[in-house]
């Protein structure tokens, strides 16, 4: 379980003063949620997935997965960002190999699991291509494999298809369902997509504008598996996007 | 139809045999004796590179040069690399490199000749220093620009700081460094001409100059041409070094396959 508890984050601006990002939160995921994260740009969403990835201090508050206190990155939490962040220098396979044999495991073994990840994430044939080589989809299942490959039990996605284009989005959404029916990780997802949100989550946190701070939780309960198809045409999950929407739309409280 | 400028290794052959021809044409006409027609300087070049002593200078100089650019990789890449993630690291040693860099090599060369006379050690010293500017200030560029995401992934995977420095940072920089080591490489033949210049004993520079005091004019240019080829021919082997290296970043081999 990820308990996340009076969490701020102030940043210190260049001329000396600093700057609330992330107001006080509190919340707890636990094992085997989808959670999604949603708000208005600059509200400090990503900073707080950085801070449960311990890439980022928290400046007031503390993370605890399972009762111990983070206090760095670890195998535990596997990070996937906007960016894909691949090393350029490995090819496909040699990246998704990379977190396992950092972990110790036998090279023949290794190579076994990553070939049957990268199978996984539909990339069979582009083994032996370097990230330069691929699109962006293709870059981000590499990146989702790489993940996946050292087994956290903790995904932590930053906006992980923010960065592609809608028709590759909407693939990739039904692509990470049918990864996460399989084996029910705990996801911590950041977005700013309603409907990505609504679709993916067994939770969704609204968070508002900066600094942000929880604004309200909803329960999609929505049955799964789910089928993008039959989503669309449901009137729960539109009703569900209607009123997030609705939530995120509202102006900032004053304070 | 076919260009003739799409035939491989044309243009520049043909550039070559032009500058030639105006160097006879314009030596032929001049009639200056620092300047001998093109034939006659081309001739020497067979000479000078049968003559055994003058191939032991030859040698002597590039391996001088070779081991001033090793010193140099392996001072300059750890230190470009740690000042380009480390604030206090570019803090320590920017102001330093910054007073060095924009004098000649060159003209340090009297005072290092007082402290370790005119021998190896003067001029390896000078290369090295040639070579090392360049190349901190490429591999720090090159850690500089390395994604932050990139690190976070590794340091997720348990990497510590270090590893990810040898294991990260350092491929993540090598396109940036090997710009750095191609300016260093020519860097490397010009200070170590230049050194030979000044603490004249042994090497290219002396067979240069000696020919010049004696009038051999025929002799100085086909030295020059001597350089030239020596650096073309490590340019060319460098770039094959490079293109091994860092393929994955080239642009050429970008494919842009499927879609999504």
């Amino acid at each position: 379980m990820i308990a996340i508890e009076r969490i701020s984050k102030t940043f210190e601006t260049r001329r000396g003063a600093s700057h609330l990002a992330l107001g006080e939160i509190s919340l707890d995921v636990a094992d085997g949620e989808f959670v999604s994260i949603l708000g208005p740009s600059g509200c400090g969403k990503s900073t707080l997935l950085y801070i449960v990835g311990g890439f980022v201090p928290p400046s007031t508050g503390v993370v605890a997965l399972d009762g111990k206190p983070v206090t760095g990155p670890g195998p535990d939490r596997g990070p996937v960002f906007q960016e894909f962040a691949l090393f350029p220098w490995k090819t496909v396979l040699g990246n998704v190999m990379y977190g396992l044999l950092e972990r110790g495991t036998p090279k023949v073994e290794a190579e076994a699991k990553a070939r049957a990840l990268i199978g996984l994430v539909h990339l069979e044939g582009y083994e032996g291509f370097y990230p330069k080589e691929l699109s962006g989809g293709m870059k981000q299942r590499v990146a989702i494999a790489r993940t996946l490959a050292y087994g956290p039990s903790i995904l932590l996605m930053d906006e992980p298809f923010g960065a592609l284009d809608a028709h590759t989005r909407t693939g990739m959404q039904n692509e990470l369902l049918e990864i996460w029916e399989r084996d029910r990780k705990t996801v911590l997802f950041v977005t700013h997509s309603v409907e990505e949100a609504v679709f993916l989550s067994d939770r969704v946190v609204v968070l508002t504008r900066s600094p942000g701070r929880i604004k309200e939780t909803i329960r999609i309960d929505l049955p799964r598996p789910r089928r993008r198809k039959e989503l669309l045409v449901d009137n729960r999950y539109q009703r569900l996007v209607v009123e997030i929407e609705a939530l995120m739309d509202t102006p900032a409280q004053r304070r | 139809m076919r260009r003739w400028s799409a035939i491989p290794g044309l243009p520049p052959l043909l550039a070559c045999a032009g500058l030639l021809v105006l160097w006879e044409l314009a030596a032929r006409g001049a009639h200056i004796d620092g300047l001998p027609p093109a034939h006659q300087a081309l001739k020497q070049v067979p000479a000078i590179l049968l003559d055994r002593e003058s191939l032991f200078h030859i040698a002597d100089s590039v391996r001088r040069m070779l081991i001033g650019f090793a010193l140099a990789l392996a001072f300059a890449i750890p230190v470009g690399l740690a000042m380009g993630r480390s604030g206090k690291v570019a803090a320590f040693f920017n102001p330093l490199l910054m007073v060095i860099y924009p004098v000649p090599k060159a003209a340090l060369m009297p005072i290092i000749m007082l402290w370790l006379g005119v021998g190896d050690a003067s001029k390896t010293l000078v290369i090295f220093l040639g070579v090392s500017l360049p190349l901190i200030y490429h591999s720090y560029q090159g850690a500089r620009a390395v994604e932050e995401k990139m690190l976070w992934s590794a340091s997720a995977m348990g990497m510590n700081g270090l590893q990810r420095m040898m294991r990260i940072v350092f491929p993540a920089s090598l396109p940036e460094i090997f710009v750095g080591l191609r300016t260093g490489l020519v860097l490397a033949l010009i200070t170590m001409v230049t050194s030979e210049m000044i603490a004249r004993q042994a090497g290219v520079g002396n067979i240069l100059f000696n020919s010049l005091d004696m009038a051999l004019y025929d002799r100085v240019y086909a030295m020059i041409v001597i350089i030239g080829i020596l650096g073309f021919v490590l340019d060319v082997a460098f770039e094959r070094i490079r293109a091994w290296f860092v393929a994955w970043a080239d642009s050429q081999h970008q494919i842009a396959v499927g879609t999504s």
